[in-house]
């Protein structure tokens, strides 16, 4: 067997590393101000918005595929919109690919930053309060620093289960090289192509490569981090 | 410079309903027994509690006015507040601590004011440390260093000592004298200590049972036969005003001269004329209707017996005028059958052993 | 729970389980012809709906089907080469052929295959044109050469979007997502959204054809008697109800 990758196949590992960047960042204010949220304010809808945050941990991924599909398809209301007025298409782009993957991994992202936060003595932010500093200075100042390293652990993980997604992403966007075939995806049409095997073979290890990959460096910057924030 | 606090507050189990003035003469402090709720009130004027009604108000300025509706944001109120776990953030060093009080104080303090405050505490050789590297001596006093550097109109400390071992108090407490004789901040100090209080304070609030039980100098509240119970029994005692009168460099004593006379404690390194504050612990006092002779304690003092204390037991406590101060002996009605001690009585208090704390009495009575 | 599994395996097996894999284009026509057999023949019917290269897959990985349908002959020829089919029993079922479709809503002038850029007006800056993969997608493959025979495919080539079967492709050009799309003629009476823009010459690609065969270790009396329905009178009357044309014997 070759290991050398073929064009597309590199197509698809650089495809999937932009797309799960993307998503990741994109996410990432969002999961910050929903976990801040959650994680200490008492709010009518509160469970409610809990329970929306975490709704992508137990639906198939494919039933999100297909909810974003009624939502920004072309003759979707919002897709329209979207179309008509800013001339934006997320089916068949890798812009939509990388909705998918945010909106799926956003769980893991809420989590451990709540989680994070939540670890954080109340009483450092009370003792910021005393030294002049408004809720939104403790929030810069003190929360967000010591709560990096969940940060940081969420968006890793995040990136990493983006790398995977597949359900979601080929049921919204459908299966474009070069657009929406990421390293599953590519995986999927290889396996189903005749003489596709080690095409197949080659794509996966390279998926097993960036998953340990990403691991590897998260414990990395995670114990840096640690170091830094003083725990 | 003067604070006025009133409020009441409904807690789980109870309800606090305290009002009281501060500030005038330095450090006052808040005394009362666990749970009396002497942090909830500065957490009141700190702006950390917000009660059902209240008023507090710092100089004239209104900080909180709960019929009017106003509330002033902790933020703003620039209030320097010690807790009694210190509170350090972790992610910055000492001296990250430091400015980050210093960067949000208004005015910003000189930097010769951070310099004066850094040799004040001792906190030269730490601002490169991180918090987890100190210890508990170390971090209280960068606490302090902190609130300082806030520009505060008032000095909140929580029980700043409850949370070290002896030594480290002792190694604390100096910083804390220089504090009250150094700074121009009024202080409130809240403990449940009344060692610390007898040392450090002017004025005292005393706390019970949901209200304020007491308010005023400390050496005539802590001289109080009604408010034992809540002085503490065991460590009940006056607190007295003197000045050092001579030092004999012979037998190292020194001789602290006050309304009622002298008293001559053990080798004190203090200059003559310089104000004390001296403790006399009730038990440490005995009595005599005769001036005893040949008697090691070096304190035979006259003076007359205001009241009794009666209560369940043997013991009985006895409250003398001593000059223009008073003094507290705690004896047994055993030995007061025997003397037929009665209040009006002129007789001799012999103290052997006296705590001492130093002052030196700055205090601008504003 | 196994327990009771086994049981009616071997009851089923007893009765003699007819399995169909067949190719999604025929998923309409085969029910039908499934629903009319049991009429006559009660017995077990099963069957399965996917792409011929799933389902060739999965037969070469030891499912248990007793009949293939195909929508191409090669994924029939892959099994054959491998002695997964019996080939005594095969045959061709049917034929198809391509369309080209687009949404109903639209209204689009009718296409004209010979012009220069045909698809230019429908496409536009952003359109794409859904086809079946035509990596392993049947009607894909046949997309692919029609377009190739007619020298349109470098212009399109990168505007496709390749589905996983075609019925897929006819979703995408239904739910407007695509302005057009190229599928089976039997697959425009599944959605009342699209509307034929215009028929691909049966001399554009290769001959599509759908044959059937019995799996081998299959050949149950009752597959047998399944695949002569099939193959017979009524089979080919509902297969050609359905839209599907004659093919040419073997």
């Amino acid at each position: 067997m070759s290991f050398t990758l073929s064009d597309a196949e590199i197509e698809a590992v650089i495809l999937s590393l932009k797309i799960s960047l993307v998503a990741v960042l994109v996410a990432l204010p969002f999961a910050i101000a929903v976990a801040w949220l959650l994680s200490r304010h008492r709010f009518p809808g509160r469970s409610v918005l809990d329970a929306i945050v975490h709704m992508p941990l137990v639906l198939p991924p494919v039933v999100m595929g297909y909810l974003l599909l009624i939502t920004f398809g072309a003759r979707a209301p919002l897709g329209r919109w979207l179309l008509e007025t800013f001339d934006i298409r997320l089916v068949f782009s890798w812009t939509g690919a990388a909705l998918a993957a945010a909106i799926v991994t956003f769980p893991f992202q809420v989590r451990a930053i709540r989680l994070a936060m939540e670890a954080i003595d109340p009483g450092l932010t009370q003792a910021a309060e005393t030294l002049g500093a408004n809720a939104w200075d403790r929030f810069v100042s003190i929360i967000l620093p010591l709560a990096a390293p969940g940060i940081l652990a969420g968006a890793i993980t995040a990136f990493a289960a983006s790398l995977g997604e597949f359900g979601a992403i080929i049921t919204f966007v459908s299966n474009i090289p070069g657009e929406t075939r990421t390293l599953p995806l590519a995986i999927y049409t290889a396996i189903q192509t005749p003489g596709g095997e080690e095409a197949a073979a080659r794509l996966a290890i390279m998926a097993i490569t960036l998953a340990f990959a990403g691991l590897f460096l998260s414990e990395v910057a995670a114990r840096k981090l640690r170091a830094i924030v003083g725990r | 410079m003067s604070i006025t606090v009133r409020f009441r507050h409904d807690f789980p189990g109870f309800s606090l309903n305290a009002a009281f003035e501060a500030g005038s003469n330095g450090v006052t402090a808040l005394f009362g027994p666990s749970g009396s709720g002497k942090t909830s009130c500065i957490n009141v004027i700190a702006g950390l509690l917000s009660p059902a009604e209240g008023f507090v108000s710092i100089d004239g300025e209104i900080l909180l006015d709960t019929e009017q509706g106003y509330n002033l944001p902790a933020s703003r109120r620039r209030v320097g507040y010690v807790f009694q776990d210190a509170r350090l953030f972790p992610h910055l060093t000492v001296s990250g601590n430091l400015d980050y009080a210093a960067r949000r104080a208004r005015p910003r303090p000189q930097s010769s004011e951070r310099a004066a405050i850094i040799e004040m505490l001792g906190l030269g050789h730490l601002l490169d440390r991180h918090p987890r590297s100190l210890s508990g001596g170390e971090k209280q006093r960068v606490a302090l260093g902190r609130a300082l550097l806030t520009s505060p109109r008032v000095l909140l400390l929580d029980e700043p000592l409850a949370a070290l071992d002896q030594g480290r108090k002792a190694e604390i407490l100096p910083y804390l004298e220089t504090l009250r004789d150094e700074r121009r901040v009024p202080v409130i100090y809240v403990s449940h200590a009344i060692d610390e209080v007898a040392r450090l304070a002017d004025d005292i609030v005393l706390l019970n049972d949901g209200g304020v039980a007491a308010e005023g100098p400390v050496e005539e509240v802590l001289s109080r036969l009604d408010l034992f119970p809540l002085t503490g029994r065991f460590e009940a005692g006056a607190a007295l005003r003197a000045t050092v009168a001579s030092q004999d460099a012979q037998t190292q004593m020194t001789e602290a001269r006050f309304s009622g006379g002298s008293i001559w404690i053990p080798g004190l390194a203090s200059e003559i004329g310089q104000p004390l504050r001296l403790r006399i612990r009730a038990r440490d006092v005995m009595l005599a209707r005769t001036a005893p002779d040949a008697i090691s304690a070096n304190n035979i003092l006259a003076a007359t017996i205001t009241e009794f204390r009666e209560e369940p037991g043997p013991y009985l406590d006895v409250r003398l005028a001593c000059g223009d101060s008073f003094l507290l002996a705690r004896i047994t009605r055993m030995s007061r059958e025997r003397l037929s001690l009665e209040p009006g009585d002129r007789v001799f208090a012999i103290i052997k052993s006296v705590s001492i704390e130093r002052a030196t009495s700055e205090r601008t009575k504003a | 729970m196994v327990l009771g599994l086994t049981l009616t395996a071997t009851v089923c097996r007893a009765a003699e389980t007819v399995t169909v894999f067949a190719a999604a284009s025929m998923t309409n026509a085969v029910e039908e012809v499934i629903s009319r057999f049991e009429d006559n023949m009660p017995g077990g019917i099963r069957s399965s709906f996917a792409a011929s290269s799933t389902l060739a897959r999965q037969i070469e990985a030891g499912a248990p089907a007793s009949v293939f349908i195909s929508a191409n002959s090669k994924w029939m020829d892959y099994l054959q080469d491998r002695g997964l089919i019996n080939p005594g029993t095969r045959r061709n079922l049917a034929s198809n052929r391509l369309v080209v479709i687009g949404a109903r809503s639209e209204t689009t002038l009718p296409i004209n295959l010979g012009g220069t850029r045909p698809f230019a007006m429908l496409l536009g800056d952003r359109g794409r044109m859904a086809i079946g993969d035509p990596a392993h997608v049947p009607a894909g493959i046949y997309a692919r050469q029609a377009l190739e025979k007619l020298g349109l495919w470098k212009d399109v080539s990168n505007r496709l979007a390749l589905t996983d079967n075609v019925r897929g492709a006819l979703t995408l050009v239904a739910r407007g997502e695509t302005p057009v799309g190229i599928v089976y003629a039997t697959d425009v009476a599944l959605s009342d959204q699209v509307r034929v823009l215009t028929m691909l010459s049966p001399a554009s690609h290769e001959a599509i054809l759908y044959p059937v065969a019995l799996v081998s270790g299959g050949e149950t009396t009752s597959a047998r008697e399944f695949l002569a329905f099939l193959t017979g009178l009524e089979g080919a009357a509902i297969l050609r109800k359905h839209g599907f044309e004659e093919a040419d014997g073997l």
